[in-house]
């Protein structure tokens, strides 16, 4: 009787750091693809403070929006979602990059964006009718590419920072910035401190390799 | 120094405090809905052609008699 070595295919587990990353990425996709939920606002609510020795910034910003979260209610977080990138015409607030990356009529960003998703063999799914440059569609790309997901392994570093630079960096700090000055921001500021954050640590950790 | 340049870069991020698996679950439970919401997917699994979406779906299960 012989034996017949079948191959299994491995997946390389995410560093912590990377899963840490990713997760972070997928609250912000979250947060801008619809208004906290119940079950988020008390996720969030119980959710641990980041180490006291940690990036400060990233500390402040996640311990007020875990206090933010402990007293909003659901319904008024999807008033305040709709004033702010919803509403009739004009958003207050766009949450779509092209808005912040000046989107030339010729070689505009979303065209980009979508050859460098089919590098990856990313796309957006069928049903959804939201263009690629949507914030919720760029943090949830940053998520697969940062831990992978779904059979997928981890893109390269390189990758993730060819991809941060060229679609997220500078639009996603020029969101957060009018998310955050926003007068009709509320919880929403919150989001925008923890985005700030998160972008700011990201920026620099690639400039590191 | 590729492997000195990684180390640093981990070691930064670690420092920041990314890596806590305490924060990690609640938010990956805060995050759990963001590939369905984003609508992001594999352009390999993108159905070509007529598919049975949500809504066809929730039609055909109130057409029942």
């Amino acid at each position: 009787m012989s034996a017949v070595a079948t191959p299994v295919a491995m997946r390389r587990a995410a560093a912590p750091e990377d899963s840490a990353r990713a997760d972070f990425y997928a609250l912000l996709a979250r947060l801008c693809a619809d208004a906290p939920d119940r079950a988020l606002l008390a996720a969030l609510s119980a959710a641990a403070p980041l180490p006291a020795d940690g990036d400060p910034a990233l500390g402040e910003a996640w311990r007020n929006l875990v206090d933010a979260s402990s007293v909003m209610d659901p319904d008024a977080a999807r008033e305040e979602y709709e004033a702010l990138f919803c509403g009739m015409g004009k958003a207050a607030v766009s949450i779509y990059s092209g808005f912040y990356s000046g989107a030339p009529s010729i070689d505009h960003p979303r065209v980009r964006l979508q050859a460098d998703l089919a590098s990856f063999g990313l796309a957006r799914r069928g049903e959804i009718t939201e263009p690629e440059d949507h914030f919720a569609g760029l943090f949830e790309v940053m998520r697969v590419l940062a831990a992978g997901g779904a059979g997928r392994e981890p893109a390269a570093l390189a990758d993730q920072k060819r991809f941060f630079h060229s679609h997220l960096d500078a639009s996603a700090r020029k969101f957060f910035a009018a998310l955050g000055t926003s007068p009709k921001a509320n919880y929403y500021r919150n989001v925008a401190a923890l985005g700030v954050a998160v972008v700011a640590l990201e920026s620099t950790s690639f400039q590191l390799d | 120094m590729k492997t000195t340049r990684s180390t640093n870069r981990r070691n930064f991020l670690l420092a920041a405090g990314l890596g806590g698996a305490g924060v990690a679950g609640a938010l990956v439970a805060g995050g759990r809905k963001s590939a369905a919401k984003a609508g992001l997917a594999d352009a390999a699994s993108q159905p070509s052609g007529y598919h049975a979406s949500e809504h066809i779906l929730k039609y055909y299960k109130t057409a029942k008699v």
